[in-house]
């Protein structure tokens, strides 16, 4: 047998659909990964990424000590567009240790979710500084854990200092079409940013 | 790719990681692999043969892959852990599935999903760049969205 690479054509002719991908961000238990089951075709998947010797160095100063193995949770699920195409959304943890991996998951991203817990607004700070300065496409959405909001939308645009042209939703995490139209309007903003450039 | 330093080859496969195997308890067919904590904090070093940095460090997590006709006549010749991606492989999934589903961490399946695709054993289909500029492909998403109730 032949173990060497071949140049023969495949008999398997059928080819992997493009993927493409939405990043979904925000602070620990604010509903990323509710987003993606609601609308994932597969149950969210969650893998470990290993720490980068830059977070590493990062976590030196904190308190995980510097040669402490160090792995971060990346909860993803998937939805077809259509059988060349799939769309990936990859749930990453929100905190500024974490910021390592937001390079390779903006890498080439349509857009980025930023999900809000309008009682603890600060915690989408760095996925919002962050997607501001790579300059990706990103929409704030306040996940209504209790059904109503404590704070007019005006005042949560005031208190994130996000610039008024940055579209801010409200949405349910749990509802599957609630979700759709969030990552909707994160699609809508990517396409009026490059029709407006 | 290049080959590597230390003489890896294809025929080599098939037992120079084989050591993994004990890790791993007997059956190198074993599916489930996600709850093999013990060795979790060993095992990315092990799996790549010290290497730190995946093979093609670029190899985007939600890139596609899928087996080929070579790849699944190979099954049989590979060490189990390019066994499972292999196998799993049969229906195309992204790198960050086989990451998920095998119990790996992100940067060792890319090591070894690049090194099945520099065999020939994988076929990988990365996103196309710059899709953030294409505007074609945002109203087919944006279509498919639409058609989700």
């Amino acid at each position: 047998m032949d173990l060497k690479p071949s140049t023969e054509p495949l008999r398997r002719t059928r080819r992997p659909p493009v993927p493409v991908k939405i990043v979904i961000a925000g602070g620990f238990g604010v509903g990323k990964t509710t987003a993606v089951s609601a609308i994932s075709e597969i149950p969210p998947l969650s893998t470990e990424a290993a720490i980068t010797t830059v977070a590493a160095r990062v976590d030196a100063t904190g308190e995980v000590p510097a040669k402490m193995t160090t792995t971060v949770a990346l909860d993803f699920g998937c939805i077809t567009i259509d059988e060349a195409l799939k769309l990936y959304l990859f749930g990453t943890p929100g905190q500024d240790r974490f910021g390592f991996m937001w390079h390779d998951l903006s890498q080439g991203a349509l857009g980025a979710l930023v999900i809000v817990d309008a009682r603890r607004i600060n915690d989408c700070y760095p996925a919002v500084d962050y997607f501001e300065k790579v300059r990706l496409p990103f929409v704030v959405a306040v996940n209504m854990f209790h059904g109503e909001l404590r704070h007019e939308l005006a005042e949560l645009r005031w208190a994130l200092a996000i610039d008024a042209g940055i579209p801010l939703v409200t949405f349910d995490a749990r509802s599957k079409l609630s979700v759709r139209d969030a990552l909707l309007a994160v699609l809508r903003h990517t396409r009026s940013r490059i029709e407006g450039a | 790719m290049t080959p590597e330093p230390d003489g890896f080859d294809a025929p080599a496969l098939s037992h120079t990681r084989a050591f993994l195997a004990a890790g791993r308890g007997q059956d190198g067919d074993a599916a489930g692999t996600a709850n093999d904590s013990a060795v979790s904090g060993l095992r990315p070093y092990l799996l790549t043969s010290g290497r730190a940095e995946p093979v093609d460090q670029s190899l985007e997590i939600e890139s596609q892959v899928l087996t080929t006709d070579l790849g699944a006549t190979a099954y049989g010749r590979l060490s189990f852990e390019y066994r499972e991606i292999v196998r799993l492989c049969e229906d195309t999934v992204s790198v960050a599935e086989v990451a998920a589903k095998l119990g790996l961490h992100i940067g060792v399946a890319r090591v070894l999903v690049a090194d099945l695709a520099a065999l020939g054993y994988l076929v990988v289909q990365r996103p196309t760049f710059p899709v953030n500029q294409d505007l074609n492909l945002i109203e087919r998403v944006i279509r498919g969205l639409e058609a989700i109730h």
